[in-house]
């Protein structure tokens, strides 16, 4: 097997997982609706104070169910000792790393589709211009999320308390993304010139590829046994 | 079972760094508190900085030192070399509590605020917890090599990851209100420089012989533990032969 057939088995394992027991997306998914209405109870916002907030809960819902779906990558490799098989995988670990990688960004954003036509429904956006430049933010933020997510998921897996663990050890490194990502929607969504948010976009690009190799890099270690 | 030559290296020059860091620091606060004149604009408030500037200047240089003793561990792989990121990970925090608490007693007269989302305050909180995230991790792991690397990977991915995280939160302020307390402009003054600069090298001095103690002790640890593993493998051993 190249290393290649290694990320492409490993994301077609995922999805095929998905698709039949139902379990991750399902459970992003219905998560992140309760986040947006305590969201909507906790700030009783009219439209105005709407659109200041509005960019801050959608990162916060994508940042929390993102979580959820990152946990589940590797805590579902446990049962019948499917990580010791990942381990023994003959090519470099690193094309474990890309091909979980892929499969959790592919989840989170398909989420991300999904919950985004509700913000424009219960917030009453106006989207229709900063559609692509919004699908970008999404694009480059969930990289970002899931490329570092992917390795702390895969570090935390194997010890006590790892549901707590994973959002200690993720959010704070986290940090640049969602205020890159915050920033940037806000610009979108309140029609500014892209001049104007630019300089987040470029940010979330650094982001995505620093921590692609880093992550890649580090993944050696982790599944090292 | 002999003693490491690096813990035998460091029990020769400890006393030295301890009794340095005794000497800058007690002629530094003498200095600051009682030989240098009140800040013009700032007055008697000014001489937390002896502390503060010190504290957090050194709690940097110790996470420099944690990512460099990570990188080093998961090429070398040498536990004594653990040892000493773990002890050095647990000062830094400590350090960087300090920094920020003191920070914020000067603040409150100086800016009439505890708190403020400043770019280095905002960045500060993160690098604590960081630290404080890789101090629990390092508990929750139960196999003592796993603990050792996975804490080197959260060291290393943070230590990267940290000018990333000073640049966007200095945009974020810098894009919402200009900051409206800056320290640039204000020169410093020899006076002042004298006593902060012994305060910084006492600091540092007496890090290094934290560092050092516990170094000692957490390597001590193990060698102890290392122990009673094999005595009680022996005891079960004997028992079963008769």
């Amino acid at each position: 097997m190249t290393s290649f057939n290694v990320i492409r088995w490993i994301v077609w394992k995922d999805f095929v997982t998905e698709l039949r027991s139902r379990e991750t997306i399902s459970s992003m998914v219905f998560f992140a609706l309760i986040v947006i209405l305590i969201f909507s109870f906790s700030f009783s916002m009219d439209q105005q104070a709407a659109r200041e907030v509005i960019a801050g809960i959608m990162w916060v819902a994508f940042a929390f169910t993102g979580i959820i779906g990152l946990g589940k990558s590797f805590s579902s490799e446990l049962q019948n000792d499917c990580l010791e098989a990942l381990q023994m995988v003959p090519e470099a670990k690193g094309a474990i790393y890309l091909g979980k990688v892929a499969a959790n960004f592919a989840f989170m954003f398909l989420v991300e589709i999904l919950l985004f036509p509700m913000f424009v429904i219960l917030f009453n956006l106006e989207v229709v211009e900063g559609i692509s430049i919004l699908l970008l933010i999404f694009f480059l933020a969930t990289l970002g999320l899931s490329a570092i997510g992917t390795l702390f998921s895969a570090l935390t897996v194997q010890i006590r308390a790892r549901e707590v663990m994973l959002p200690i050890l993720l959010l704070p490194l986290v940090v640049p993304v969602m205020i890159a990502a915050v920033e940037a929607t806000k610009g979108a969504l309140n029609g500014d010139p892209l001049a104007m948010y630019e300089q987040w976009l470029k940010l979330l690009a650094v982001y995505d590829v620093v921590f692609t190799v880093v992550s890649f890099w580090m993944f050696e270690f982790v599944m090292d046994s | 079972m002999t003693i490491h030559r690096v813990i035998r290296k460091v029990q020769r020059f400890q006393g030295w760094f301890g009794s340095g860091a005794a000497l800058c620091l007690g002629a530094g606060l003498y200095l600051g508190l009682i030989g240098s004149p009140a800040d013009y604009y700032q007055g008697e408030v000014v001489r937390i900085m002896y502390i503060h500037v010190p504290l957090a200047h050194t709690s940097l240089i110790g996470y420099t030192v944690l990512a460099l003793g990570s990188l080093w561990y998961l090429w070398k792989r040498d536990p004594i070399v653990d040892n000493m990121c773990q002890a050095v990970a647990a000062l830094s925090a400590v350090f960087t509590a300090l920094a920020l608490g003191t920070g914020m007693i000067w603040g409150k007269p100086t800016w009439d605020t505890w708190w403020t989302w400043d770019a280095r305050l905002t960045s500060f909180t993160v690098l604590l917890l960081i630290l404080v995230g890789y101090l629990m991790l390092r508990t929750f792991v139960d196999d003592p090599e796993k603990e050792a690397r996975y804490g080197a990977i959260l060291a290393i991915v943070g230590f990267v990851d940290l000018p990333i995280i000073h640049f966007s939160v200095e945009w974020w302020r810098t894009l919402h209100q200009p900051q409206s307390i800056s320290m640039r402009g204000v020169s410093i003054s020899s006076g002042l420089l004298v006593p902060l600069v012994f305060m910084s090298i006492g600091m540092s001095l007496l890090f290094s012989y934290m560092l050092m103690v516990r170094t000692q002790l957490l390597y001590l640890d193990r060698l102890l533990h290392a122990k009673k593993g094999r005595l009680l493998s022996q005891f079960h051993l004997s028992k079963s032969d008769s």
